[in-house]
């Protein structure tokens, strides 16, 4: 089938203010941040895609898709525009990719049930910004929160800086709306709980657009109190204190909604003006004052039981201001394609993972050990270390950051660098039992491991993709692996 | 036609975090890259090399054996051999005896002309360039911006030279010591995927005292005529950062500090 001929088809099916297939456009649609560096010298590798469309409701997402499953065409769904992982990647000669920019409105903010309903490309700061004013949050604050849309943080299972209180988008979503490859349009109900059955969020939560295009979504809502807030910030002599001080407090049931250990390295690049070249540990206690109040009870119980690891207490205002400037805006993001552009150098990659604690410092040490002591461009490495920033009963996640001078070609960044890392932190996660991939999703560039990561339950992931996707037209690459495509793409061979 | 390439390797200050609230650069885990100015060199002698396959290059650098590394990225950028002067006596060695140290060893050595970078961004001094060529008894030129591509041979090199408030053009006679600056249009090359694990260990010779022959006190801190009394942590000022619109309040903002920086 030849481009023209979709061009042509999309327009029986769309107005033409809805179809875009200006050149820059198409080529910013061809990649996210996995290849930024090769994106903003203009050196990628793949293809672009053909178009990219604009629907307004759910039936014309059915009517789009539908075309698309009759014609083998390959559909990339995306709203916010922020994935990591190579998600919304390209990797065929005929794709469209589905935006939900035109899915914009906050249908309903229900505060007596404690819910809010809305389409796909509701940005999470704006539904933040709405609820603030009567004095309710969303309690999800993932970085990209000014840039993130809904439809995209149900589709990769994403998370916020508060998830130790709050919990990720899963614990949040209480009902949706999604459209199938074959046209079907599902509505999930919004009830408090229900057992009728497997709870069926869960397919399309985390689907990374693979299974289904997200299209209307509801999620719980909080009451706010930020004038409690406090703030608790330690320079502490290990990793391991800091995790263990961690543990210490969510077993015994206080959730504070920030539960942060850094690094010395990683320290460094965030806290510059007090870290003194030491491990940084960070708490935030929210909500109504007597909760707080037992909260910081049990952090501060926590940190004595501990304290011979503790150095010292920070300002709590270094820590609250800190905070206050975590997410990035769409400028950040554009200062730092400006600045590879002018320069040889980026901000840099993570790898996030999650294991038990007991696991989790074992995978951090094996880690840093391993690439200090295996990849082979360790000289140029300017940064490596990593942080905790998300806790549960039995865990948390370990957040690994990254940075080097690059002496490749920006086309051959990924392979010499971000990959062979990104593979050594997966393989030791794997094989102590942990979980390769905490809150980005698979993407196309962990699908390699994707078998090894679920094992004999990797089975019931292939048979969604038969049931709700035969034709293997959603968003080729991601999640299930395609062996030629990853030689192609990511090892260039 | 051989070129010796003079490279400095010094703490990158350009990846220096910056500390807002005491002014002052973090140096902590700061690591050693090649010199800017010196790579802008090394990248103008490759450019020569393209155009003509016939010429050599030859880095050499004075520096401790940790900087092995990079020296051997500079080879997989297709750098012909690489000479690192290393021995523990001439640590501590001021721009003079670094001078003296590095001359010997060019003495014996055959070349056609030698580039090296104006300026080093620790020391900043621009001594060691001048005063090599001093001792080489042979001609030198600093600040150049350009050479001329089509003009370089054996015998001359026509290179531009940036003046404060103009360019000049020159004609020199080599062998002569050629130093470029930053702000030229030179940058090296990226090294291809397929050089990037090359073992270039053997390419690179390591000069010694034992090579060179110095006595004790000619060489390091003592045979130095210069000695450091004190360092001092260069002083930043406050930086003010305005955002602006693309509104008319903006354009004229921008304006007024173009006005006021003289650029307009």
């Amino acid at each position: 089938m030849k481009k023209e001929d979709i061009l042509k088809d999309l327009k029986e099916l769309l107005s033409e203010d809805q179809i875009n297939v200006d050149y820059e456009d198409l080529y910013q649609a061809s990649a996210d941040r996995y290849k930024k560096y090769a994106k903003a010298k203009r050196a990628l590798d793949v293809p672009m895609p053909v178009a990219i469309v604009y629907p307004r409701s759910a039936e014309e997402v059915a009517k789009v898709l539908r075309y698309c499953n009759e014609k083998g065409i390959n559909v990339i769904p995306r709203s916010g525009n922020t994935a990591t992982e190579g998600g919304l990647e390209n990797w065929k000669e005929l794709t469209i990719v589905i935006d939900a920019k035109y899915l914009n409105k906050i249908i309903k903010i229900d505060e007596y049930n404690m819910q809010a309903t809305v389409q796909a490309g509701v940005v999470l700061q704006d539904l933040e910004d709405e609820l603030r004013k009567r004095g309710y949050t969303t309690g999800h604050s993932p970085q990209s929160k000014p840039i993130a849309k809904y439809g995209g943080l149900v589709a990769t299972r994403s998370i916020g800086q508060f998830s130790t209180l709050y919990g990720g988008i899963e614990d949040m979503v209480v009902g949706l709306e999604c459209v199938f490859p074959d046209g079907h349009i599902a509505r999930i109900k919004n009830v408090p709980r229900r057992a009728a059955g497997p709870d069926i969020r869960h397919i399309v939560i985390g689907n990374e657009g693979t299974l289904c295009y997200i299209t209307e979504v509801t999620v719980k809502i909080y009451k706010y109190f930020p004038e409690n807030n406090r703030f608790y910030g330690y320079l502490i002599k290990d990793m391991e204190t800091g995790i263990r001080i961690l543990r210490e407090i969510i077993v015994n049931g206080y959730r504070p909604s920030v539960t942060r250990v850094y690094s010395e390295e990683d320290a460094a690049q965030h806290f510059s003006h007090f870290h003194r070249g030491k491990c940084v540990l960070i708490l935030m206690a929210e909500g109504d004052k007597p909760i707080v109040e037992a909260t910081c009870k049990g952090i501060e119980e926590a940190v004595e039981k501990y304290k011979d690891g503790i150095i010292e207490r920070v300002d709590d205002k270094l820590i609250e201001n800190w905070f206050n400037h975590l997410c990035w805006t769409q400028k950040d993001i554009d200062d730092e394609i400006q600045c590879m552009i002018d320069s040889d150098r980026h901000a840099g990659f993570t790898t996030e993972i999650s294991a038990d604690w007991e696991t989790l410092p074992k995978i951090y040490y094996n880690v840093i050990e391993r690439i200090k002591k295996e990849f082979p461009r360790a000289n140029d490495l300017t940064l490596l270390g990593g942080h905790v920033s998300h806790c549960y009963i039995n865990g948390a996640n370990i957040y690994f950051v990254y940075n080097y001078d690059i002496n490749c070609a920006p086309e051959d960044e990924l392979r010499v660098y971000h990959h062979p890392i990104h593979k050594i932190i997966v393989e030791e996660t794997l094989k102590l039992g942990g979980s390769m991939c905490h809150h980005h999703g698979i993407g196309k560039y962990r699908t390699e491991w994707i078998r090894e990561e679920h094992d004999s339950a990797y089975y019931m992931l292939e048979k969604l993709k038969k049931a709700f996707d035969p034709n293997g037209i959603m968003n080729y690459g991601a999640i299930y692996p395609q062996e030629e495509s990853i030689r192609k793409y990511i090892y260039r061979s | 036609m051989h070129i010796v390439c003079l490279v400095k390797f010094v703490p990158n200050v350009e990846n220096f975090a910056y500390d807002y609230k005491t002014n002052t650069l973090i140096r902590e885990n700061v690591r050693l890259v090649i010199n800017p100015d010196d790579a802008c060199a090394v990248a103008a002698a490759l450019k020569l090399k393209e155009k003509n396959p016939q010429i050599s290059i030859e880095v050499v650098s004075m520096a401790p054996l940790n900087v092995i590394p990079a020296m051997e990225d500079l080879l997989r950028r297709k750098i012909d051999k690489a000479t690192l002067i290393s021995d523990k006596l001439y640590a501590g060695s001021d721009t003079y005896v670094t001078s003296m140290i590095i001359a010997r060893y060019l003495k014996n050595t055959r070349f056609d002309c030698i580039f090296s970078g104006t300026h080093s961004i620790d020391g900043d001094t621009a001594h060691v360039p001048a005063q090599i060529a001093e001792m080489l008894n042979i001609s030198h030129i600093n600040h150049i911006v350009d050479i001329d591509m089509d003009f370089f041979n054996e015998k001359r090199a026509i290179v531009e030279v940036d003046f404060e408030k103009k360019t000049c053009q020159f004609e020199i006679k080599l062998p002569a010591i050629l130093s470029f600056q930053k702000v030229s249009k030179y940058k090296l090359p990226y090294i291809k995927y397929e050089d990037m694990y090359l073992n270039m260990r053997d390419k690179i010779a390591i000069a010694t005292n034992e090579d060179l022959g110095f006595d004790e006190s000619e060489v390091g801190l003592k045979g130095s005529r210069t000695q450091v009394i004190r360092t001092a942590v260069k002083e930043f000022a406050k930086k003010e950062k305005v955002i602006v619109g693309t509104d008319d309040g903006g354009i004229e903002t921008v304006y007024r500090y173009l006005k006021l920086k003289g650029f307009v």
